[in-house]
């Protein structure tokens, strides 16, 4: 039988197991965020901003998606457009059969939770494997995802390492890297042999019809680069304007979900393969689902559509922190597709509030979740939107709370409206309260009353203030005291420090700080450090783009464009270097294998100091940037929270990232 | 001319702590300002509108919209999420009406929260008061979130006399109050009690400060329940102590 939701918070909170990964969850996720927005002095600027851009795509969202589609169509991508969950899996399916695709390779994504893909696939005949090592995870478990970011968030590693050992026939192990290892190993013969890339899209560009997919692990590049179809499923409000304004959104969103200036792999996809490049699927789809947007944008929760989907308001919120994702249930005792306080706003919003309406109960209306929102979404306010049936007339105000409370609070508004009333109101209590207990101050309230499971009730005062006000003012004088001196203290306000290092250096100790190796040398020392540094590792033959072709060469070690099993080394070159994030940024095209610098054990990258930027839209603004298929901002080696949260690098991608910025000398 | 201002003194001060409402008035009048407290004034709202039943909210709103239209000056509260309410929840509960949204937002204009207007308003930071001992400070939710305000407390807080200022772990956190909330989820509220409760002990003072009697009312009960021989007072009872 279905459990109903205080069923289920119940077995939440006494799930020892949950409460402490839930705990190291919030304490974790809160601190990296807070680290990471102290390091951009004009947060709250960011914040607003972003902000009035979703507020003006959610006003104009058809003609926005409209517009976007046929960009994304112009750049030689097919474009379905889906109403509801069962148009999306038609769609899906038959490009799939036309294919005779069986298995399918899965990057996360929401939309696609929100639609039951893999279940739909499944009864389908075909096989959607996810490779986010979170969603496997919970797709082992046969279960659903308990967060948004980090879908096993709600596991700690013994479970995940006896669920490795059950399933996939490893040897127990606690030991992180090692899962992580595991994973890799299964996972990269399901990119290598799927026929179909699953992804979702984090932002659609909408002047230049970019999809812009931000992951850590490597997998959202391995579905969108390896199988020879790229099938993206996209909720329709994920647009913003500009290439400029996705770089804006790009500063605010890792920061907020993993605490990072950048996530490790931002992929902007502008069209399948063409005659001569490298690499890259030949076809690629994009699905643009609206599935209740469409009619949520015409209701009182519209401003729930700038969600990034983020996650950092479950981070954030006390409650989520006791309860974690799966106990976010329907009336019908369905898990809700989205939890914590976002997703008590959006599940009704989208699925209705007669079912999803009573998750909206489940806050203290703290403020925590706005506080955390990287776009500033009032969500205190739209939960009070859902509680008061303002969405889904059937469902009425007061959704989800028992008859018995809301009969109270109509009495105790009906004797309020009253001053008379109340006064009266004020003295049954009192008189009640001098008969029960005398001599006590608070009453000891069963539990069942709700407020007495876990505390004492005031009594109610003999006197109450309006009845004390004449002697108060009589003891006090009518005459107040002299106003006493005001004092003033002023922070001075310290001013902005100026970097004066350049940008080379700059580039090497950001880029340094998010795990790879920065080599700073003249462009006369490459050929005899790459030799000292292939020797050292014992490798003797790479993969590449033109550039790792030419080196090879000089060199004297044997090279292929295609990386194969033996090449344990990319080497590329990168078209610019972003200062400010320590980022590579990297052009698919023709003799540009996106796949070199993704699956090699090391990505080697050479970089000329003078093609350095500061600024990530700087580098979007790049005029080389735009013919590009295809083009990746690499900030640092293949990397995982998913396991407690513990940081291993090397999942899908490579595991370790060798930067040599040459420079003028 | 002394400045006069309209206490709003809420409907739990009223009710359950109107010693508090008294140490309010003498803060205030110590302060310089003259005090006012209009009869008719009841309940804001806020239990019925965050329960969501909006039909019953609004008469009570419009009562205390018509109850301080008639009473010239600021209106002081000594809540932040009363004050937060009559700030931001009537300009919600109106915003599809033309004629009341006009009147909430200018009642909304003159609301205060009562250290807010202290500091903000008074510029005064330093009333002489005297408090022995160890203090700690939550900064409750509406109040630092929804009105911005924790810098005013904690400025009043820093002046008392012979009161040493200790922080509190997790500031940021809920109490598990939420109004109806902890009446719906008791075992949520619980928990996050519990948390706030355990995190108050670690400081080692013996009373905690709030701007909320909300709060104040649910941390204080769970102290009762548990017996646990440590209070939570509102920030008036220790500006007003000398």
């Amino acid at each position: 039988m279905k459990k109903n939701i205080h069923q289920q918070i119940r077995l939440a909170l006494a799930d020892e197991n949950l409460q402490i990964a839930l705990d190291g969850n919030a304490l974790r996720r809160t601190t990296g965020r807070r680290k990471a927005i102290a390091a951009l002095p004009d947060y709250e600027q960011r914040r607003a901003r972003a902000h009035a851009i979703k507020a003006e795509i959610i006003a104009h969202l058809d003609e926005y998606a409209s517009q976007f589609a046929a960009r994304v169509a112009e750049n030689g991508i097919c474009v379905h457009r889906a109403n509801d969950a069962g148009a999306a899996i038609d769609i899906f399916l038959q490009i799939a059969r036309e294919r005779g695709a069986k298995l399918v390779a899965k990057s996360k994504s929401m939309v696609t939770e929100e639609i039951e893909f893999n279940h739909r696939l499944e009864a389908a005949g075909l096989r959607a494997v996810e490779t986010d090592l979170g969603e496997y995870i919970v797709q082992l478990r046969g279960e659903r995802p308990s967060h948004i970011l980090t879908p096993a968030a709600h596991l700690r590693r013994q479970q995940v390492g006896q669920l490795f050992h059950e399933k996939l026939g490893v040897p127990y192990t606690e030991d992180i890297p090692e899962m992580v290892a595991t994973a890799r190993r299964v996972l990269r013969e399901v990119f290598l042999t799927a026929e179909i890339g699953v992804s979702g899209v984090n932002f659609g560009v909408v002047e230049s019809g970019t999809l812009c997919l931000v992951t850590n692990e490597g997998n959202g590049r391995m579905v969108t680069t390896i199988p020879p179809v790229h099938v993206a499923l996209m909720g329709m409000e994920r647009l913003v304007p500009t290439l400029d304004d996705l770089a804006l959104f790009l500063s605010l969103l890792p920061p907020a979900a993993i605490g990072q200036r950048m996530s490790v792999y931002t992929t902007l996809i502008n069209a399948p393969h063409r005659p001569g490049d490298a690499d890259g699927p030949a076809e690629r789809h994009l699905i643009i689902v609206d599935n209740g947007r469409t009619a949520m944008q015409a209701s009182p929760l519209a401003e729930a559509l700038a969600c990034l989907r983020c996650g950092s308001c479950l981070n954030a919120c006390p409650v989520f922190r006791e309860i974690g994702g799966h106990a976010y249930l329907g009336a019908d005792g369905s898990l809700a597709p989205y939890p914590g306080p976002i997703g008590a706003v959006v599940s009704p919003g989208l699925f209705g509030c007669e079912n999803f309406g009573q998750l909206a109960q489940a806050s203290s209306l703290c403020g925590a979740c706005k506080e955390a929102c990287p776009v500033d979404i009032d969500l205190p306010k739209l939960l009070l939107r859902v509680r008061a049936g303002e969405v889904g007339q059937k469902a009425g105000a007061g959704v989800g709370l028992p008859a018995p409370l809301k009969l109270g609070l109509k009495v105790f508004g009906a004797t309020a409206t009253s001053p008379a009333m109340f006064g009266l109101g004020q003295k049954a209590g009192a008189l009640a309260g001098k008969i029960v207990l005398p001599g006590k101050n608070y009453l000891p309230l069963p539990a069942w009353t709700g407020w007495g499971y876990s505390k004492d009730f005031p009594k109610m005062a003999e006197k109450p203030f309006r009845e004390r006000w004449k002697q108060i003012r009589q003891n006090i004088g009518e005459k107040p005291l002299e106003k006493p001196a005001a004092v003033h203290k002023q922070d001075a306000e310290s001013a902005p420090e100026v970097d004066s290092r350049s940008l080379g250096e700059i580039f090497a100790a950001v880029a340094a700080s998010t795990g790879s190796r920065v080599y700073r040398i003249t462009a006369q020392s490459l050929i005899p450090e790459l030799a000292t540094w292939l020797r050292a590792r014992g490798i003797a033959r790479v993969s590449g783009d033109s550039l790792g072709a030419e080196l090879a060469a000089s060199l004297g070690i044997p090279f292929s464009q295609a990386p194969d099993p033996s090449s344990l080394a990319g080497i590329t070159g990168a078209v610019t270097g972003i200062a400010e994030s320590g980022s590579l940024v990297l052009l698919g095209g023709p003799n540009l294998p996106l796949s070199a610098s993704l699956l090699p054990d090391f990505h080697i990258c050479i970089l000329y100091e003078s093609s350095l930027v500061r600024t990530l839209n700087e580098a979007l603004a790049l005029p080389a940037l735009k013919p590009a298929p295809m083009l990746e901002i690499i900030t640092g080696p293949s990397r995982t929270g998913d396991i407690e949260m513990a940081l291993t690098t090397g999942v899908h991608g490579p595991k370790e990232e060798h930067i040599f910025v040459l420079g003028d000398g | 001319m002394p400045e006069t201002v309209q206490l709003f003194v809420t409907c739990l001060v009223d009710t359950f702590f109107p010693h508090v409402g008294e140490a309010i008035v003498r803060v205030l009048n110590q302060a310089g300002v003259r005090v006012e407290f209009a009869q008719a004034q009841t309940c804001c709202g806020q239990p019925a509108f965050n329960a969501g039943l909006r039909a019953d909210a609004r008469p009570l709103a419009e009562h205390t919209i018509r109850v301080f239209e008639q009473a010239g000056g600021a209106v002081i509260i000594p809540s932040g999420s009363c004050a937060a309410m009559v700030r931001h929840g009537y300009l919600e509960l109106f915003r599809d009406d033309p004629l009341w949204l006009p009147r909430a937002e200018k009642l909304a204009a003159r609301t205060y929260e009562f250290s807010e207007y202290l500091v903000d308003v008074l510029g005064i930071t330093d009333l002489g008061a005297r408090w022995p001992g160890k203090l700690t400070f939550h900064s409750s939710c509406h109040l630092r979130r929804a009105l911005n305000v924790d810098r005013q407390p904690r400025a009043l807080l820093s002046r008392i006399r012979e009161a040493e200022l200790v922080d509190l772990p997790e500031p940021e956190d809920c109490c598990g109050f939420g109004g109806v909330f902890s009446v719906e989820h008791p075992e949520l509220s619980a928990e996050m009690m519990k948390r706030k409760l355990a995190n108050f002990t670690a400081t080692g003072a013996p009373t905690m400060v709030v701007c909320d009697t909300g709060c104040l009312m649910h941390l204080q009960g769970g102290l009762n329940r548990t017996g646990k021989p440590l209070s939570v007072v509102h920030i008036a009872e220790v500006l007003n102590s000398r």
